[in-house]
């Protein structure tokens, strides 16, 4: 049952401020193993730039490749923070408390690696300007507005923005906190974030307000940001990717991609800063329900693309799905995906002792990421290499050493991010904490005692 | 049976005997009143199948198969709005809103009109044209497709929603059964109740068999939906490939489903005096999946339009100017007013979303929408001439409604109203033992200084 372990407010403050008020060894090996791994990704960048295009795995036709795969990778990650925190906090989910905060976070950190992507992909990164700025004022060469590829970094942005303010929104009682409990530039640093913070009860009204309005206010933002992804491909004639289904499917994909982050996630956190009075099985267990729900639903967008793609039994469309079902190595890839993506954690997930289980939440959790990534690719990539007219082979792609260390140095980034920010910011939301605490209640029904709840609203 | 928090109070809850004997009570009576709406609703029926049998004399053949447009278009309505119900409480009962109780059986009640639909499906069927030569689901798999597997859909659909009513009506059954004075009707409701005297294992299998019966409705109903959108309306446009139009139809049923579970309740307060049961509280928390569900349609709807407009080939297009720019756009137009654009700027208002007239209005809209959506999208397929070419030519002029088509409308909407009235006279309309068992999870305490509810985590 919920809320079975009652925290005081010092235990609270002392457990998840712990980390931030000292730093221990083990944070100081991990920052600085993952920040060698960045390195090393900005090395391979650097070399890249120096060197030109050439040195990836990209040639005509296939002009998208692992970067490309990465960016949507990332944006479906980001999708977490808004579905674990704003959908979770206005349907009042109790057991979204410990996971908000590094949701939100994840959705930044994930946001701006996914930016990069695109950077990288145009080998010349400087170039990017010219997608979203004048080409040149005095011959009035403007971007095409109509375009998604401007629409892209316009949504990311918006995303980007309203996605900070909402964890900066959040964290405000919080820096009060640590503002309280430091000394030196730190109690100042702290007391400019903090705005002054004191807890009374009309800061209280304006931050509930503020939480409120924003989950409701970035639904919208949300949902557009992985349409725009979409409609990248989807506006484009391109066979199999001039899909109408292409916006929800890629944003329920997200949607599965992140909240798995999310579970990975909060499976580490509970084990490196021992957090095991805050995330328990119970809430791994509602997490996991909600992926069942999620995931079946992206079945059923996957299933729609299909059947609808072979439809017209067009000869290029029909190409492109016989290259993705039955000619290696995408075949295996294509099997890997839908078996990790689906058929291994779903019906693993049934079972409330899997549900319950870090060890096997983790694992199925890492599983669908490493799907729904080879997912993406498999949209992107057997497209470009369909047999065009005056060609008579498939042209193939294969990433090169230089976008390995870039996809690695990706995961790397946004893992050193959320570990800088874990030194200065708790992970977990302290007042949440202290809020969710307060709503626990106890009701006797019949000669048995239920856990209950105060209803917040 | 819980009011709004504003009207908390520290004062005693009714009790699930007070419960029982209000809607039983209730139940029991089977006034001129009653037999009065019972008579004008078969009526109606009546005059539906007139006009069914009008188009019946008509015969089915591929020149004159735009005759059955509005009745497809009447068919795919019901299953949008009646049908749908159970979802609903299928839904809540998975995510244990506590809130769902009272409105439960009322849109359990209305899986009866599965029954309807699937006598409906059948002339339906005869009026599709074969599927050889022309694009459909079923690829080079006919075996009785469409026409098994439609049936064989909507049957389970039907089936399921029939297990799911009766399976979650057994308490009540027997709570009917010993209430009432001998009678046939209180024989009928004894053969009904199995038997139940609420043992512990007969309680632990109605849980998981509720539980169950649910998910099953709830998985099939996207797949009945499916199948009679791309039966009858994708499979009839030459040129049309949207895999996106069975999530539409889907977001659609959904939404049609709560506008009706808000009219229904609506009527019920006016018409039955069933305040108590169906408070704000139902009214403010139905209206927030209203307004998800708005949103999410017309997301689904620019989704699909976006991609045809920018891909400006010559099928696409057609298809266009048929659904969207030219015939059906009048029909269009108001579906986007009262599917999208009203629940939009009159939800988004809490006062209105905390009210009971706000969302049952908006529902109202939502129902009179989607009947309108369902004629573009069935009319307009069934008044293709051929559908077995890549591209629309001729498209087809607009099709309104002739008398039989009106007639058939109203009478088939009728019939599922009436069925839906017999029903609540063998079932009880209000959840007894789920409204009492809400009762016993919730308390009203102090806090802090104020009141408010406890809800108890059951199970």
């Amino acid at each position: 049952m919920y809320y079975r372990r009652t925290l005081t407010d010092a235990q609270i403050n002392r457990e998840l401020l712990d980390v931030v008020l000292r730093t221990p060894m083990w944070w100081v090996v991990i920052v600085s193993i993952l920040g060698l791994i960045v390195a090393g990704a900005a090395s391979a960048f650097g070399f890249m730039m120096n060197q030109g295009l050439g040195v990836t795995g990209l040639q005509q036709p296939i002009f998208w490749g692992f970067f490309i795969t990465n960016f949507i990778f990332w944006v479906g990650i980001s999708h977490a923070g808004v579905m674990i925190s704003a959908i979770l906090r206005l349907s009042q989910a109790e057991w979204r408390r410990p996971m908000v905060r590094a949701a939100e976070t994840m959705t930044v950190f994930a946001l701006m690696t996914s930016l990069l992507q695109p950077l990288i992909h145009a080998g010349r990164p400087w170039r990017i300007f010219y997608w979203v700025f004048p080409y040149d004022w005095a011959r009035g060469i403007w971007p095409d507005v109509r375009s998604p590829l401007v629409w892209d970094p316009t949504a990311i942005i918006t995303y980007l923005t309203s996605s900070s303010l909402f964890v900066y929104t959040a964290l405000i009682p919080d820096l009060a906190i640590i503002r309280d409990r430091s000394t030196g530039w730190r109690r100042t640093v702290y007391g400019i974030l903090a705005l002054g913070w004191h807890g009374n009860p009309r800061q209280w009204k304006l931050q509930g307000i503020a939480g409120i309005l924003l989950s409701a206010l970035i639904l919208p933002v949300f949902v557009s940001v992985h349409s725009i992804v979409s409609w990248d491909f989807g506006v484009s004639l391109v066979p199999s990717w001039h899909v109408t289904v292409f916006a929800p499917y890629f944003v329920i994909g997200a949607v599965h991609s992140g909240v798995s982050a999310v579970v990975t996630l909060m499976i580490l956190m509970r084990k490196l800063y021992r957090l095991e009075n805050f995330i328990w099985e119970e809430h791994i267990d509602a997490v996991a329900r909600l992926l069942i729900v999620v995931a079946t639903a992206w079945l059923f967008f996957f299933w729609l693309d299909l059947v609808f793609a072979l439809w017209l039994k067009e000869e290029q469309e029909m190409t492109v799905w016989h290259l993705r079902l039955f000619e290696p190595p995408w075949s295996w890839l294509f099997l890997v995906f839908i078996v990790c993506s689906y058929i291994i954690p779903v019906p693993l997930w049934m079972f409330r002792r899997v549900r319950r289980s870090f060890t096997w939440m983790l694992w199925t959790s890492l599983m669908v990421n490493v799907g729904m990534f080879l997912e993406r690719l498999i949209i992107i990539v057997p497209a470009l290499m369909r047999k065009g007219p005056w060609v008579f082979t498939y042209d193939t792609y294969r990433p090169s050493a230089v976008e390995v260390t870039l996809i690695v140095g990706s995961i790397a980034l946004v893992a050193f991010l959320l570990m800088l920010f874990s030194k200065f910011f708790p992970l977990i939301p302290v007042w949440e904490e202290k809020e969710g605490q307060k709503l626990i209640d106890e009701v006797r029904v019949g000669d048995r005692v239920v856990p209950a709840l105060v209803k917040e609203h | 049976m819980h009011n709004g928090e504003h009207e908390l109070t520290a004062g005693p809850l009714p009790t699930h005997q007070d419960v029982a004997r209000d809607v039983l009570g209730r139940f029991q009576e089977l006034g001129h009143r009653f037999w009065g709406w019972v008579t004008v609703l078969a009526f109606l029926f009546v005059l539906g199948i007139v006009g069914f049998v009008i188009r019946l004399s008509e015969g089915f053949s591929d020149e004159n198969r735009e005759n059955w447009g509005y009745f497809v278009a009447t068919l795919a309505f019901i299953v949008t709005t009646f049908t749908a119900m159970p979802v609903i409480s299928a839904g809540l009962r998975l995510a244990k809103a506590n809130w769902r109780r009272p409105l439960t059986r009322v849109t359990e009640n209305m899986a009866i009109t599965g029954l309807l639909v699937v006598l409906m499906l059948i002339p339906a069927l005869i009026a599709l044209p074969s599927i050889d030569g022309r694009l459909s689901i079923w690829f080079e798999f006919p075996l009785g497709a469409p026409g098994l597997w439609d049936i064989i859909g909507y049957g389970t659909l039907a089936l399921i929603g029939l297990a799911l009513l009766w399976a979650v009506a057994l308490p009540d059954l027997a709570a009917a059964r010993d209430h009432l004075p001998a009678s046939p009707r209180q024989r009928v409701i004894g053969w009904l109740s199995l038997g139940w005297v609420g043992g512990l294992r007969q309680w632990r299998v109605l849980y998981q068999g509720s539980l169950l019966a649910g998910a099953m409705y709830l998985l099939t109903y996207p797949l009945v939906q499916t199948l009679m959108i791309s039966d009858f309306h994708h499979g009839l446009i030459p040129g049309l490939k949207d895999a996106i139009i069975p999530a539409t139809v889907v977001v659609n049923g959904l939404q049609g489903a709560v506008g009706m579970t808000l009219l229904t309740m609506y009527l019920m307060r006016r018409l039955g005096n069933y305040e108590r049961y169906f408070s704000v509280e139902q009214f403010w928390a139905l209206s927030k999946p209203l307004l998800a569900f708005s949103l999410l349609w017309f997301y689904f709807w620019w989704a699909s339009f976006i991609t045809f407009w920018y891909g400006r080939q010559p099928g696409e297009s057609e298809v266009i100017r048929l659904l969207v720019l030219d015939e059906y756009r009048g029909a269009l137009m108001i579906s986007f007013f009262l599917n999208f654009i009203g629940p939009l700027v009159a939800l988004v208002w809490n006062p209105v979303r905390r009210s009971v007239w706000g969302p049952a209005l908006v529902g109202t809209g939502v129902v009179i929408g989607a009947l309108v959506n369902q004629v573009r999208l069935y009319v307009s397929a069934f008044s293709v001439e051929d559908p077995s070419l890549h591209v629309m030519d001729p498209r087809p002029a607009t099709q309104w409604p002739a008398p039989p088509d009106l007639l058939i409308m109203i009478g088939a909407i009728s019939g599922c109203v009436l069925l839906f009235m017999l029903v609540s006279k063998i079932i009880p309309v209000v959840s007894i033992w789920e409204v009492g068992e809400g009762l016993r999870l919730v308390k009203v305490r102090r806090y802090l200084n104020r009141y408010a509810r406890v809800i108890a985590k059951s199970h």
